[in-house]
């Protein structure tokens, strides 16, 4: 057995030790994994999709393209230049001396931060993802777009590694082509060598009945930048936790969130970010809008560890209720053990402001449209940060269909 | 254009107009000073339709129609504007969006198709230059990161857009050093009609050095105390709001 398969054999053994997480944990509190159990045994049969006319984002990128979590080589289109393939290639051709760095993405400890067993289930599982590697000061001229196209359950794990001031623009986005329940466990590690910057989206459009579980990690090394958007618009029961190390100093994340929820959806996140080294920058600003009779958790978890001076934290959550059945749990969290720091916390949950509603009513907005503009307004200004201005309409696009809308307001995305 | 008779207004239980009466003709500048909470922007707010003002008896009758009865849009639909004291920021909300939907909802209300995107952005250009907006205010969200400044310049700006026959300015005087009033007011002076009313309300005599009203009301106590030209104003600047009170 080579080192990637003991280390997948380890990592079952430890779900098979520790199980879904369950409502004893704290950081399941909210979110009721034992929802999954039923959805882990079911075993579909590995079904072609084409992705034409599936809603695809048109973009100008590098396309991966994962059918029920496995890499469909024919519908994507990849640079020969940059070491992108899919990890199933990557294993079935790895050389023993380079498998010692592939199994450590197949590593899973449960001492990480916001371990529970189906990160390891994943580790154990899954089936393919993107083996990404981009050598030191090269720049990916375009975006890489990573679409997961699932009719049934799928396990995805994805690694990227950038090299010294190597720089990328990733985007994943999710959708499915059925109603069925099913489940989606996907895994994205992320090294950021020095000065490297990454702008990552994390697009969940699955279908209704649908269960999506994610786990991003992010290791910072110095002067590295990563930004994170992640979009929840899909699926039933959605839950990420967001894993970012920032080790070295000068490292610096953004992490923005939106989640556009309505009927019965339940969407988690869990962030955690540790601040280890001196001069580090975290951001983060997520923003819900829950209608019906949808669940937002937001837990935001920050860690100033004794040697991170100067670091500079700053979390903001802002949740609109549309609905009076609707529900936010959230919860920003700071563990400070350094004295040198500045750190700003804020969370709001309410209704629209009556001013803004006013003043937009006294300048001939109807009340109706004043309302659905201010709700639309909310929720696009996480997207201000996000360069890639074609994602950014398509989101809006999709969260605006999602939202109370009038023919009236239709023009606002026109502008 | 409005006539407002034997206005009883309270907030929060507490009355703050009481039995206020005036008439407002097309054409006509009013200018209506008055201390500290003596009612000036309950006035306005009351006319503009802000939620919390309970009308507890008396009446606002404009253009012949009761204007308690409409909503604050249909009343901007009408041809009421109400520059504010305090103009909110609104990020994520276009100012050019905002113009385009009150100005294509006032056309519909009126029985008008709306205005084409080009029609429209020049009329927004030529009304730019009236208050001297630079047009990068345009592609901005609504007063976000505006100067004092700004914010009471683009509400010059708006109601060069918008359009009114009846204009309220709230206090847009205050916060203004002497250039940004004297561009503020100069727009306004523009914006005189024989069709339109302008009410200006404010706590200083210096806005009617560059706007001349036609009648100064002076509001104290929840109602209008004294009625004159503009040296009424002069007066109250010279022996303040007390000699008012003093020579009731």
């Amino acid at each position: 057995m080579n080192l990637v398969e003991e280390r997948r054999q380890e990592a079952l053994s430890l779900f098979e030790k520790v199980g879904l997480p369950n409502k004893r944990d704290e950081n399941w509190k909210y979110t009721d994994a034992s929802r999954l159990a039923d959805l882990l045994e079911i075993d579909g049969s590995n079904t072609a999709i084409n992705i034409e006319g599936l809603g695809m984002v048109d973009l100008d990128a590098y396309r991966m393209v994962f059918i029920n979590g496995a890499f469909d080589a024919a519908q994507s289109s990849l640079p020969d230049e940059v070491n992108i393939v899919s990890l199933a290639t990557l294993q079935s051709s790895v050389s023993d001396d380079d498998s010692q760095a592939l199994a450590k993405l197949f590593q899973v400890s449960g001492d990480e931060p916001l371990f529970n067993g189906l990160m390891a289930l994943n580790a154990a599982t899954a089936s393919d993802g993107a083996a990404v590697c981009l050598a030191d000061n090269s720049v990916l001229n375009k975006p890489l777009y990573i679409l997961h196209v699932s009719n049934q359950n799928n396990v995805i794990r994805h690694g990227l590694m950038l090299g010294e001031h190597a720089q990328a623009q990733v985007i994943e986005h999710f959708i499915s082509t059925a109603e069925n329940k099913a489940l989606s466990n996907c895994v994205t590690a992320l090294i950021l060598k020095n000065g490297a910057s990454l702008e990552h989206s994390r697009l969940q459009q699955e279908g209704k009945q649908q269960s999506h579980i994610a786990r991003v990690e992010v290791k910072q090394c110095r002067d590295s930048s990563y930004t994170f958007h992640g979009v929840e618009l899909g699926a039933s029961l959605s839950r990420t936790d967001l894993v970012v190390n920032l080790s070295e100093q000068g490292a610096s994340c953004a992490l923005n969130g939106l989640f556009v929820l309505d009927g019965r959806q339940h969407v988690d996140h869990h962030t955690r970010v540790d601040h280890t080294a001196p001069h580090c920058t975290s951001h983060e600003n997520y923003r819900t809008v829950l209608d019906g009779r949808s669940h937002a958790v937001f837990n935001g978890k920050v860690v100033v560890h004794e040697g991170a001076s100067k670091t500079d934290s700053a979390q903001s959550n802002g949740n609109l209720l549309l609905s009076k059945h609707a529900e936010i749990d959230t919860k920003p969290e700071l563990e400070i053990y350094n004295d040198d720091v500045k750190c700003a916390h804020g969370a709001t949950v309410g209704q629209l402001d009556d001013k803004q509603l006013f003043y937009l009513r006294s300048r001939g907005v109807s009340e109706e449209e004043a309302q659905e503009l201010l709700t639309f307004a909310f929720a696009d200004e996480v997207l201000a940060n996000m360069s890639n201005t074609t994602v950014r309409r398509y989101i809006e696009k999709a969260a605006f269909a999602k939202l109370p809308h009038s023919e009236g307001i239709e023009g606002l995305l026109g502008e | 254009m409005l006539a407002i008779k034997d206005l009883h207004v309270s907030v929060d239980g507490k009355e703050i107009l009481k039995g206020l009466s005036l008439t407002i003709n097309a054409g006509e500048v009013h200018a209506i000073m008055g201390p500290n909470g003596a009612g000036k922007s309950t006035l306005s707010n009351v006319i503009a339709g802000r939620d919390g003002y309970e009308v507890t008896s008396g009446s606002l009758t404009y253009k012949g129609e009761d204007l308690l009865a409409m909503k604050p849009e249909e009343r901007a639909w009408a041809g009421v504007f109400l520059a504010f004291q305090y103009p909110v920021e609104i990020p994520g909300v276009n100012n050019t969006y905002l113009l385009k939907a009150g100005v294509n909802a006032k056309r519909k209300y009126q029985g008008l198709d709306e205005l084409d995107a080009f029609d429209f952005m020049s009329v927004v250009k030529e009304k730019a230059k009236l208050v001297e907006l630079d047009t990068s205010f345009l592609t901005r969200s609504v007063n976000e990161g505006f100067s004092g400044g700004e914010k009471k310049r683009n509400e010059i700006f708006q109601m060069a857009v918008l359009d009114p026959d009846l204009a309220l300015l709230d206090e847009t005087d205050s916060g203004l050093d002497i250039d940004a009033l004297r561009i503020v007011a100069g727009g306004v002076n523009k914006l005189r009609s024989a069709d339109r009313a302008i009410v200006m309300i404010t706590h200083y005599q210096r806005l009617l050095d560059y706007i001349e009203p036609d009648f100064v009301h002076v509001l104290a106590d929840g109602e209008i105390q004294k009625t004159g030209d503009k040296s009424l104003a002069l007066k109250l600047e010279e022996h303040g709001y007390d000699w008012v009170k003093e020579n009731l």
